[in-house]
């Protein structure tokens, strides 16, 4: 039983700033939580928070259905993996896996198993005498996890762990964390600036911004659904395109009249009311990169929905195409499957079906 | 031309670091080699080496250790320099942990004032200090122990602020919720990490300590004698003084801290750089 749950939490430091602002969450027991957010948005200190590192200015936290604000970290039955490993460097591996059972004053037998058990799962058996020093990024990451392992926590907290280390060691690590939080079936609080890590590894992701919340769902629904123009320009890669688009109401069919184009979204939204309010007035239209599309069976179809822009980059990714245009002074990024070089003027359609509209003035998405 | 001239240059660093090394050891040699020659024969050749006329066996060490008490003088340097020193580093490491991890206002005051106290001389300072000291009953073996704790916080505080700020403040999130409370922190886990400054800290404390003079004679020099008071001693009336005792207790007295030193030594280098580097 460790459900985590997070009440109007808040964190003022001394200097007045407020670094998490009436944080609430219900985190459900063997959930795997991601904190994802730009730097300084509070993402860490609420993880902190929740360890006991850092005070609680406001606010409730409880672990399973106790109480633990003023619980010293050492007795909240979480266990902790820092960004920098944070290994003890005058230990061997063995030790720094077994210290914290030793201060618990388990049975040596009991400690010894544990230990190793968590090296084989983790494949450091052959480690085990080696002091942190003669072990790779991978290595101590890897021992890192297995401290926090042999202490069975109620939960797991996660503070960047994969930043250190490269593109390819970080591919497989998130496999194995996954892989990971699958066997143990602990809850993981794990804190990333990475959306890619998030979006791959959550149960559910947070969103945050300024200490403040954005949104908290799944990987998909996060994607399909942003609540406003923070977590849709935040999360997918490369990033989603934003235009300036009127709200044009003609003859029964709604259009949004960019700066050289005019696209139809009547058969996407219909005659909704909350479009219809903003007839006449300016919208932000957000456009993922993959739904600008150059497949010429698809333009053809859809001539109502062609954008015409200049191509500045392209870049061949193998498996796709990143074209950097520029649409009358804006720059937006398409994404397309069609390899064949595009030079120049190019004509796109959009699939109108995925794009997402935003209130200029809220940033929040007109249709949540 | 090019490699005939390195190699030229190479060879006159070698002949300059070979003088001075001779310059640095001599004084050294010169003592060992005058314990070992009759009190009446050093003053006439000091350079020479022994030989059967002037060579006195162990006689210098023997009437050595008897004139001065060395026994009793050798115990009450041994046992003032470990305290000292050992109260140094353990005080002192735990007052940089401090200074480093509370960042307040008193914290900066505190260290300001350690690296004032460095610059003190402690001439300047000697024969009030050594008043109130006596007032206050520190005139005993015991009491110099929190004198020199004092003059040695300094340098210490300083050496040990500069390596704890390159030591990450992670590791001791880690071990509070591996369990540890903040004395299980610092000894377990900081002290360990501070070693080789640690070991720094104490050589240079233990050579100052050992070799010093001034104030254990000013303060307890009447009733218990160290070595470089004892050796004193050996210095008679109207000028005479008995050199081959003399030479004697001088090799006795430093062969110890030279042991020390040697034990220790690769660690001073890797301590003071660790300090300086990332402090």
């Amino acid at each position: 039983m460790a459900s985590i749950s997070l009440k109007n939490i808040f964190k003022i430091f001394e200097d007045g700033t407020t670094a998490v602002n009436d944080f609430s969450l219900e985190i459900e027991d063997k959930e795997f939580i991601i904190l994802v957010g730009p730097s300084g948005c509070g993402k860490s200190t609420t993880l902190r928070m929740i360890a006991g590192l850092e005070s609680i200015s406001k606010g409730e936290l409880m672990i399973g259905d106790r109480v633990v604000n003023n619980v010293a970290p050492k007795d909240r039955d979480i266990a902790m993996v820092f960004q920098s490993y944070a290994l003890y460097p005058h230990m061997s591996v063995y030790k720094n896996m077994a210290f914290g059972l030793e201060l618990r004053k388990l049975p040596k037998a009991e400690i010894d198993a544990r230990v190793r058990e968590a090296a084989r799962i983790l494949d450091i058996e052959h480690l085990l005498k080696r002091k942190p020093r003669a072990l790779s990024g991978g290595q101590r990451q890897r021992v890192a996890l297995g401290r926090a392992m042999v202490r069975s926590p109620a939960v797991f907290l996660l503070d960047e762990p994969l930043s250190n280390l490269d593109a390819k060691l970080r591919t497989t690590m998130r496999t194995e964390i996954k892989k990971l939080h699958k066997r143990l079936g602990t809850t993981f609080i794990y804190v990333t600036h990475d959306q890619t890590e998030a979006m791959t590894m959550a149960d559910r992701i947070v969103v945050m911004k300024d200490g403040v919340i954005q949104q908290v769902d799944t990987p998909q629904r996060l994607y399909d659904k942003p609540f406003n123009m923070f977590v849709a320009g935040f999360i997918g890669s490369p990033q989603m395109n934003f235009l300036d688009a009127l709200v044009s109401v003609r003859n029964s069919q709604i259009y949004l009249v960019l700066s050289q184009n005019e696209i139809n979204v009547t058969g996407v939204f219909g005659l909704d009311e909350r479009l219809l309010s903003y007839a006449d007035k300016y919208v932000k239209v957000g456009i993922r990169p993959e739904d600008i599309t150059n497949d010429e069976d698809f333009v053809k179809k859809n001539a109502d929905k062609l954008i015409t822009a200049k191509v500045e980059v392209n870049e061949m990714m193998g498996s796709e195409t990143y074209l950097y245009l520029d649409y009358a002074g804006e720059k937006i990024t398409a994404r397309v499957q069609n390899a064949r070089a595009e030079t120049d003027l190019s004509v796109l359609a959009v699939k109108t079906d995925k794009i997402h509209l935003f209130d200029p003035n809220t940033t929040i998405n007109i249709f949540i | 031309m090019n490699s005939s001239s390195k190699a030229f240059s190479k060879a006159v660093l070698y002949a300059v670091l070979a003088v001075a090394s001779a310059v640095f050891l001599a004084p050294i040699l010169i003592v060992v080699i005058n314990s070992f020659k009759g009190k009446l024969y050093i003053s006439d050749e000091p350079f020479s080496l022994p030989d059967g006329e002037t060579f006195a066996g162990l006689e210098n060490y023997t009437s050595g250790i008897e004139k001065t008490e060395f026994i009793s003088a050798f115990g009450w340097s041994l046992f003032i320099t470990v305290f000292s020193v050992l109260a140094i580093v353990i005080f002192t490491s735990m007052t940089a942990w401090y200074i480093v991890r509370v960042k307040n206002f008193f914290t900066k005051a505190l260290y300001f004032i350690f690296i004032f106290s460095m610059i003190v001389p402690f001439q300047m300072v000697m024969f009030t200090m050594t008043k109130t000291a006596a007032e206050l009953s520190l005139d005993t073996p015991w009491g110099i122990i929190l004198i020199y704790l004092g003059f040695g916080a300094g340098l210490a505080v300083f050496m040990f602020c500069g390596f704890l700020k390159s030591v990450p403040l992670e590791i001791e999130e880690a071990a509070m919720i591996d369990g540890c409370n903040p004395l299980q922190t610092f000894f377990m886990v900081v002290f360990p990490i501070l070693r080789p400054t640690a070991i720094t800290v104490a050589i240079l404390n233990a050579m100052w300590i050992w070799n010093d003079y001034l104030l254990p004679y000013l303060l307890i020099g009447s009733e218990y004698k160290t070595i470089p008071i004892a050796v004193q001693y050996l210095r008679g009336g109207y000028g005479s003084v008995d050199m081959g005792a003399l030479m004697a207790m001088l090799v006795l007295s430093i062969v110890p801290i030279i042991i020390f030193y040697l034990f220790c030594q690769k660690y001073i280098i890797k301590g003071i750089v660790a300090g300086a580097v990332k402090g």
